[in-house]
Order: C-alpha cells, then sequence, then structure tokens
C-alpha cells in the first residue's frame, strides 16, 4: 500500500472517497508481491495495481461498491474451469485481494 | 491524524513499523498500525497478531498471518530501504553500491584512507565516512536492516571492521578473501576473543558461487547472497528448488 499513500492522500485532500484494494496473499505464481495495492476514487480515478491487468476491472466494480457499502471484503482469483474465459489469472496462480475504505 | 496520513508520513520519516489489517473472520476491517518506537495507531487488531511483532518488523517482509478460530491478518512492513554499508573503498565497493542502487537500497562506504575515499572513485555511495573501522562502524550504528561488507584487503582494518560488525545487529556480515585469507582471519579473530558462535556469522569469503570474475559480476555475487540471507534462501537455481519461488508469506 506504501506506494499509493501519497496519491491517496492527495485525493483525500479534495474531498474525494477513496477505496484501496491490497494483494493480501498469492499462491503458487502471482504478477504482483504481497501488499501491492490499487486505488480507486469516488470520481473515477485510479492508481497501482493489483495484477498485470488481469484482474483491475473487476476489483475496481468491487471497489466501487465498497464505497457505497463503506464494508471491507475479501476478494479471491485464480483459473477455474468456469473463470478460464473470465477474470483469471493466465499464469495460473491464486490471489486474494483486500478491499477496504480509506477512513 | 488520520492512519492513512500516519502511514504516508512514514515513506518519508524512516521510521520503521508494522500495519496490521484484520482481512478476514471478527472484525475485518480492523487496523493498527504499531511503530517501533511503541507508538500505535488506530485499532481493533486482535493482541494475538501482534506478540510477534519484533520479529515481524525485523523479517522486513509483508505477509498474511493466519490465527486461531480463522481469523486472517495482514502484516504491512514500513521501514526505509535496507542499508549496505562497505568497509574499504576498492572498486568492488563501487561495484556492489551501484548495483545496490538498482534495488533502491542506501549505499554507505568508509575507509580511513582519504585518497581511496573519494566521490569521484565512489559516485554510487550515498554516504562516505572517512574513519577507522571501530569509529566508521559506530558511526553508522548497524541495525537489523544492515548489511556490512569487508572488502579492505589489509587485516589490520578488515579484523578491527569485522568485529565490530559482529557486536552490531547487521544481517550480513561479508568479507571478501580466499580461503587462505580466511583461515587466517578466522585464527586472528578467535585470538582477539571473538566467540565462535559470532564467528559463524562472517559470511567469509563472501558471495554466491557464480562463477564472478569482473568486479560487477563479484558485486552481483555478493549482493546475490545479501539478498538471499535476508529472504532465508539459500541461493541456488529456481529450478531445482522445492520451494515456492517467491519469499513465504504465511
Amino acid at each position: 500500500m506504501r506506494e499509493i499513500l501519497d496519491e491517496v492522500e492527495r485525493w483525500r485532500e479534495a474531498g474525494e472517497k477513496v477505496v484501496v484494494a491490497t494483494v493480501v496473499a498469492t499462491r503458487r505464481s502471482a504478477p504482483r508481491p504481497v501488499g501491492t495495492s490499487l486505488a480507486v476514487s469516488e470520481s473515477g480515478k485510479m492508481c497501482g495495481s493489483v495484477s498485470g491487468g488481469c484482474v483491475e476491472s473487476d476489483v475496481v466494480e468491487h471497489a466501487m461498491a465498497v464505497m457505497q457499502s463503506g464494508e471491507a471484503k475479501l476478494l479471491s482469483y485464480g483459473i477455474t474451469d468456469e473463470m478460464a474465459w473470465g477474470v483469471g489469472l493466465p499464469c495460473g496462480g491464486e490471489i486474494d485481494v483486500f478491499v477496504e475504505p480509506v477512513e | 491524524m488520520s492512519l492513512f496520513a500516519r502511514l504516508a508520513e512514514l515513506n518519508t520519516s524512516g521510521e520503521r513499523g508494522v500495519l496490521f489489517t484484520v482481512v478476514e473472520g471478527d472484525g475485518i476491517g480492523g487496523k493498527e498500525l504499531v511503530l517501533e518506537s511503541g507508538e500505535r495507531v488506530g485499532g481493533g487488531v486482535p493482541a494475538e497478531a501482534m506478540v510477534e511483532f519484533d520479529d515481524l518488523v525485523r523479517r522486513g517482509r509483508n505477509r498474511l498471518l493466519a490465527l486461531d478460530g480463522g481469523t486472517r491478518v495482514f502484516v504491512e512492513w514500513y521501514g526505509p530501504p535496507p542499508r549496505i554499508f562497505v568497509y574499504g573503498a576498492v572498486d568492488t565497493a563501487e561495484s556492489l553500491c551501484r548495483a545496490a542502487k538498482l534495488l533502491g537500497w542506501t549505499t554507505i562506504v568508509g575507509d580511513a584512507r582519504g585518497m581511496f575515499l573519494t566521490p569521484e572513485r565512489m559516485p554510487s555511495a550515498d554516504v562516505l565516512i572517512q574513519k577507522w573501522p571501530e569509529e566508521a562502524v559506530a558511526e553508522l550504528a548497524p541495525d537489523h536492516q544492515t548489511a556490512v561488507v569487508v572488502l579492505t584487503h589489509d587485516d589490520k582494518f578488515d579484523e578491527p571492521a569485522l568485529k565490530a560488525a559482529l557486536a552490531s545487529e547487521a544481517f550480513y556480515v561479508g568479507a571478501l578473501g580466499s580461503r587462505k585469507t580466511t583461515e587466517r582471519r578466522r585464527a586472528r579473530l578467535l585470538e582477539a576473543g571473538v566467540s565462535e558462535e559470532q564467528l559463524a556469522r562472517i559470511m567469509g569469503p563472501c558471495g554466491l558461487d557464480i562463477g564472478a570474475d569482473t568486479q560487477e559480476e563479484t558485486a552481483v555475487a555478493i549482493l546475490a547472497e545479501i539478498v538471499a540471507v535476508r529472504s532465508g534462501r539459500g541461493g541456488g537455481p529456481l529450478r531445482e528448488s522445492k520451494k515456492r519461488i517467491h519469499v513465504e508469506v504465511a
């Protein structure tokens, strides 16, 4: 989360609500190490990443929902048969992403 | 001040600490920052997660903790980049600093000989300390995020530098030198009152066995060993490793 903190503070100073998604666990191969974050602002600004681009759009949708509800949640991504053409990681790894509102 | 504003401060303040976040189970979303100074910001994290704070702050890595009852707590490490301190302003010192800058580390070179220790010879060093080994090590105060490499090739500098480094918390203490030099140094340090246990900490001759020939290759061999020690890995080929590729996180 360190890499996005400065940007998040700028958004917050501008009066925006912010949600942060952080990779908290990886199994097998994974594109980003644990601790890497993607931040999303109320107006749709983004910075950082949680994968090489494979799951970002889905994470952003969840982030917007968390922005509304104010309740943190844990997401898991991996490759399954059903997901092979949906949201997943082509490298065959699995990641857990924690999505939380910035208080 | 909010927790996030305090976190943003840590990127420049150089303070070390750990941010605990409950990511699964009871109290999901609980967040507490614990600094080495003892300062705490936030709350809602089970005390059980913080029992190993000292170890977590020393490891310098992010990880996920699994507590009893299915609660999982994410640990994010905060602190300045590791430091590498090279005693002996020889060519390899510059190569080692240049390689360490690539990792974003802070580089410091010490030497008592002002003729060797110049910014022109050591352009990749962030700090130069022109002092005798004991004083240079005392000024630097190596901690658990500091690697010390001794490169002077001169017993009268190398030995006191190693002795001082071994008395510190440095996570890596390395010394260059042939096997013959290493054996002689060992005998002399024992004589100087350094214990066998302390001597075992010295990586000497330092560096991984990659057939390094040039200064730059030697620097890569040493730096790779330093990273391996910091991660608790042996440093062999990944193809032959049974462990997972990335450092364990849980």
